[in-house]
């Protein structure tokens, strides 16, 4: 198979994969579909990994489609959190069928109209992530991903109650007005490469731009990265563009919340990476790093009391991106390859230990039948033995304890910034990384460890457990070693992001 | 002849920019759901034309395309299916907006005001450099529809309003897209019609479940999820 065929193949499959969940009647096909359809997916996206260490980059379709080391990394970790997430899926929705969760819609869905909603829209979901990674033209990126908000609205309204009605509106409308200032951004930025490369379809291919962004126009570049700032930024839940995101993840199912939290957050700082290249080339890389940083640091401080007082651990978790989200922006915002490289690592390590973290979450809400701290109030590692450990193991690793690997691209970040002499960053950084270890050590602690209720007794979940035993082991062994190609591959992608190669 | 004169397409092109705001603003102070969506109708129809005559002066055949799918869609399509919703979902008529009407003018005209003075230092370099100066003098009225768009969305309380000032904010978009560049690419162009069919068949979905849900469409009352 050569190259171009694997950048089609990638597209192709979790569409064909949607389809055919939409046409079938089973809950059993539905489940072998994704189940397949991800599987081969995760193949593909391997063998692009391998192709793009191997080539630099590949390209098909006269260019349409774009993938180099940046994207393959975002290919690839889209491709592992569906994966997880799909074997997750059929543990999760036939508990939920047992309980008989899907009977309290209010609006009356039977359970397998229900199960093919879910099944069919996330393949969907995915394609759309995997194009706004693929895609070389930034109008076709943009409309890939609004097509991310669009496809995911219905996951959010999956449960049919008023609270998920509410979530799904201020995500639809609060995406899609952000997502309308980074389209302006990008109309933009065509306007300003346009007396370079003239009014082809190329003018707005990345890999065209990227190679002339010094001669744009520098005011209308400014604006633009303004815009595609305030734009992908909200897609990412950038503060104060956030609000949507904690309403969104606690009431979208567990498995759609754990991809939205993700790889989704992966995509919108993809978008915004691209356009960061374009800008610091055309102008100083410390113009669009000022404002990122500014950004990436409010969004952590703006999480913490929400994290310290927070009574609803999936809510918590969102707060936790938004944190997260702004330690990327922040890396990116710092520049250099230092920093390049810290939010490369960051991403790779973020995305496997969130997704897992809201598997866990899943897991103990399916148990308890409710996400308030509240109700559980302690010990639950005694009912759950595995699902409650590895809850506090990855609490451990995403407030960046040593070992985990968050802890060493944290760490890289904060060189980058005092390298770069932003001191005042640097030491907010430190300060609300603190709080917000301190606030989900706390909560999450009391919740897994100390007396429990007697309750019923704990099972073995073998779909739910077996993701998030692979899931953990790859956290874990990813605190200690990374497989060669996978460090060279998060090495060149930021070396793309910084412009050193 | 006149219709060969790029003056006349220009002047054509200024009068058609100038009822697009005047639309914009009379949505902003009239009181009826339907009136209302007849406007952004008309609104649409005007973009519409606007693309068709940068298309025929700057002879670029594939504005022709977008032009054509935003007089079916946007102009004709939309306003019919909003309308039926309106009917199907039985909501009162009336928009009742958080600032009173003429305050909210008040407000368009400053952002009108607003949208001049950021569009002015596009002026100089476009004239610079751009191949001809047809249609940049709509990029003020493209960013007075942005930005007042923006601010009909924030200032309405019912689900539906909302999602016409979403549509307002979008012909914004579309109307900037074709003064500053004659358009984006065509397959950029389509894919972003797409979404934007998709978006409305999306909301409207949702705006009628909340309907359903909460017995109305204020959606203020939205607001368990907190904290």
């Amino acid at each position: 198979m050569n190259e171009s065929m694997i950048l089609l193949a990638i597209l192709a499959v979790p569409l064909v994969a949607g389809a055919l969940s939409f046409a079938a009647r089973k809950r059993q096909a539905m489940e072998a579909i994704n189940l397949g359809g991800f599987g081969v997916v995760f193949v593909l996206a391997i063998a692009l990994v391998a192709a793009v260490l191997r080539r630099g980059s590949v390209s098909a379709l006269n260019g349409f489609l774009y993938a180099d080391s940046l994207s393959a990394l975002v290919v690839l970790l889209t491709a592992l959190v569906a994966l997880i997430c799909s074997v997750y899926a059929v543990g999760y929705f036939r508990d939920d069928e047992r309980n008989n969760v899907f009977e309290e819609d209010l609006l009356g869905d039977v359970t397998i109209s229900k199960l093919r909603k879910y099944y069919a829209l996330t393949p969907l979901f995915v394609f759309s992530m995997m194009l706004v990674a693929l895609a070389d033209n930034l109008g076709v990126m943009w409309v890939a991903v609004e097509a991310t908000t669009l496809t995911s609205v219905f996951l959010v309204t999956f449960y049919g109650r008023a609270t998920s009605l509410e979530a799904a509106w201020k995500y639809a409308i609060i995406g899609g007005v952000g997502l309308s200032m980074a389209l302006l951004g990008t109309i933009l930025t065509y306007y300003s490469a346009r007396h370079v490369l003239g009014s082809e379809t190329s003018g707005l291919n990345w890999s065209v731009l990227v190679t002339h962004a010094w001669q744009f126009d520098k005011t209308t570049m400014k604006l633009a990265f303004i815009l595609i700032l305030l734009g992908y930024g909200t897609k990412a839940g950038i503060a104060p563009m956030h609000t949507w995101k904690p309403d969104a993840y606690s009431e979208a199912p567990v498995p759609a919340a754990a991809i939205l939290s993700s790889a989704t957050l992966n995509c919108a700082l993809y978008g915004l990476v691209r356009f960061y290249i374009l800008a610091s080339r055309c102008l100083e890389p410390s113009y669009p790093g000022a404002l990122l940083m500014l950004f990436g640091v409010l969004s952590m401080g703006i999480s913490v009391p929400f994290v310290l007082i927070q009574r609803n651990f999936r809510r918590l978790l969102a707060y936790h991106t938004i944190d997260h989200a702004g330690i990327m922006v922040t890396a990116l915002g710092v520049g250099g390859p230092l920093g390049a490289l810290g939010l490369t690592l960051h991403m790779t390590f973020h995305t496997v230990a969130k997704s897992l973290l809201f598997l866990c979450a899943g897991t103990v809400y399916q148990h308890f039948r409710t996400d308030l701290f509240r109700k559980i109030k302690s010990g639950v590692i005694r009912l759950l033995p595995f699902a409650g450990a590895v809850f506090l193991m990855a609490t451990l690793a995403i407030v960046g304890t040593p070992p985990f690997s968050l802890f060493q691209s944290e760490f890289v970040i904060l060189q980058a910034a005092f390298a770069a002499g932003h001191y005042t960053y640097a030491v907010l950084f430190v300060l609300f990384g603190v709080a917000i270890f301190a606030g989900a050590v706390i909560h999450v602690g009391g919740l897994v460890l100390g007396p429990a209720d007697p309750g019923p007794a704990a099972r073995l979940y073998p779909w739910r457990d077996s993701a998030v035993f692979v899931s953990a082991a790859i956290l874990v062994v990813m605190g200690f070693w990374l497989p060669g190609p996978v460090f060279e591959l998060i090495r060149n992608a930021a070396g793309i992001v910084s412009g050193g190669s | 002849m006149f219709w060969q004169d790029p003056q006349f397409g220009n002047k054509l092109i200024t009068l058609m920019a100038a009822l697009v705001l005047v639309l914009q603003i009379l949505m902003v102070a009239q009181r009826w759901l339907v009136t209302n969506i007849r406007a952004f109708g008309l609104q649409s129809f005007l973009l519409g034309s606007i693309a068709v005559t940068i298309a025929y002066f700057n002879h670029a055949p594939q504005i022709y395309i977008v032009a054509a799918l935003t007089l079916v869609f946007k102009a004709v399509v939309l306003p019919i299916v909003l309308e039926r919703l309106v009917t199907k979902i039985g909501i009162r008529q009336e928009i009742e907006p958080l600032v009173n009407v003429p305050i909210s003018v008040i407000v368009s005209g400053l952002l009108t005001l607003l949208a001049y003075v950021v569009a002015e230092s596009f002026r100089e370099s476009a004239e610079a450099t751009g191949p001809a100066s047809l249609g940049h003098n709509t990029l003020a009225v493209a960013l007075s529809l942005f930005l007042i768009g923006f601010f009909m969305m924030v200032n309405r309380r019912k689900a539906l309003t909302q999602v016409l000032g979403f549509l307002c904010l979008e012909n914004g978009l579309f109307l900037a897209a074709i003064s500053l560049t004659y358009g984006m690419p065509l397959l950029v162009e389509l894919g972003i019609f797409f979404d934007l069919l998709v978006a409305v068949m999306v909301l409207g979905i949702l705006v009628y479940r909340i309907r359903e849900t909460f017995d109305s469409m204020d959606v203020s009352k939205l607001s368990r999820l907190r904290g």
